[in-house]
């Protein structure tokens, strides 16, 4: 049989559109006065109410991986190396963001998934100024806008290919964004409910292990990585912009 | 929220703000229970049972937040709602068993569809800087995405068959 592409529409998507298209609504007039009905100051509330939201679905996650313990043991090598994955952004976006005519920023923005983890890493070692932390920051905005939305997507488009088993999917959601992780699990479990434990078990011990092993493999593996391709890719794909961008190479100490 | 803390009475602080995380985690607790017997995935049991396995996971989430301010090292508090949710539901833990059928009886699809909706809100008010960006910060970002994910997954499925699981 040959594969079918799916896109699964979930109700999670459509419930952040309908939360964003709230915020961008303009204020609905009533007796001649304006009421905004989802403001500035709900989406304050609302950022903060997040924050503590993610908490019961990694605690979600982290249940099912205390049951499955055995089984998260036995798959324990692929969950470990997995972890190395999370160098495909380099390898990926940067010879993309040199051919769109980024120099510097280019570090920022392709050595991680840039969550707060990798924003206090390249901040602290190319300064808040720099283009570095631009791209970093750049990214990190972009990346919570579209985010959730993009991995689910993401998720249920490449799971309907049918290549790679869902158990690869589920351990690769753990790619150091709590959200994200969550969203990109979903669309698993929606298609798969016969094996929803061992997905959730599988995806919750990753994302530990991202949260736990992610910085160290941003300071130590990608960001050298990204420095060293950089330095080899720049002169083909970057555009000659004219201007003198080795001045600004602020090699700060960490 | 963590430089908050360097206020000179943090237990007085700590009290009104693990209020707020309750009353926060309560309402996002009968939103997802309500929306988890719309999508019918407590059917057969009775509609408090799912309630109080949301309850576990508010717990677990309140005990996490707590434990990030109180220990000195700058853990995130994911890394300890992980490992509480973990530990406790262990085989062989004496919670376990309780843990497991109730928090069962809630889809993690549920959890994650309200969840989204109040990060539709909470993002709209980046939508200036976002549009600022730029479609090709779009399409870096998409890529960046992309390529750990499918690194991720690509490692994984290798291993997986080297290591005869799958």
């Amino acid at each position: 049989m040959p594969p079918t592409l799916i896109i699964l529409t979930m109700p999670l998507l459509y419930a952040m559109l309908l939360g964003l298209g709230l915020f961008l609504m303009k204020p609905i007039k009533i007796f001649g006065r304006e009421f905004d009905l989802v403001g500035r100051r709900q989406s304050k509330v609302a950022q903060g109410a997040m924050l503590v939201f993610i908490g019961p679905l990694i605690a979600k996650l982290a249940v099912s991986s205390g049951q499955s313990i055995g089984v998260i043991f036995q798959v324990g090598p692929a969950l470990l190396l997995q972890e190395l994955g999370n160098l495909g952004t380099v390898f990926f976006a940067l010879p993309i963001a040199l051919l769109l005519g980024f120099k510097r920023e280019t570090i920022g923005m392709t050595s991680s998934i840039c969550r707060e983890p990798n924003l206090g890493v390249v901040i602290d070692k190319y300064g808040f100024d720099s283009p570095e932390a631009r791209g970093v920051l750049a990214i990190f905005v972009i990346g919570t806008m579209i985010g959730t939305i993009y991995i689910s997507f993401l998720a249920s488009v490449l799971i309907s290919l049918d290549i790679l088993h869902p158990y690869a999917f589920a351990m690769a959601s753990g790619i150091g964004s709590a959200s994200m992780n969550a969203a990109a699990i979903s669309p698993l479990v929606y298609m798969f409910p016969a094996m929803k434990t061992d997905l959730m078990a599988f995806a919750g011990s990753s994302n530990l292990i991202s949260f736990c092993f992610g910085v160290y493999e941003c300071i130590f593996l990608s960001l050298p990585l990204t420095e060293f391709l950089y330095g080899r890719l720049e002169p083909i794909l970057g555009r000659s912009s004219g201007e003198e961008n080795e001045s600004d190479l602020n090699e700060g100490e960490m | 929220m963590a430089f908050e803390n360097s206020n000179d009475n943090p237990a007085a602080i700590s009290k009104t703000k693990i209020f707020r995380w309750s009353v926060f985690l309560l309402i996002f607790s009968v939103i997802v229970v309500i929306g988890n017997h719309i999508a019918g995935y407590d059917a057969g049991y009775p509609i408090y049972e799912p309630l109080i396995g949301m309850l576990i996971l508010c717990a677990m989430t309140l005990a996490g937040m707590i434990l990030e301010r109180m220990i000195p090292h700058n853990i995130s508090s994911i890394i300890y709602i992980s490992i509480i949710g973990l530990v406790l539901s262990l085989p062989g833990m004496p919670t376990s068993e309780f843990i497991v059928y109730y928090v069962s009886q809630i889809d993690l699809t549920v959890i994650c569809t309200v969840f989204l909706a109040y990060v539709g809100i909470a993002v709209g008010k980046d939508w200036d800087k976002f549009k600022k960006i730029g479609w090709k910060g779009v399409v870096i970002t998409m890529f960046v995405i992309t390529g750990t994910y499918v690194c991720s997954a690509v490692i994984a499925d290798i291993v997986l068959i080297a290591t005869g699981m799958i």
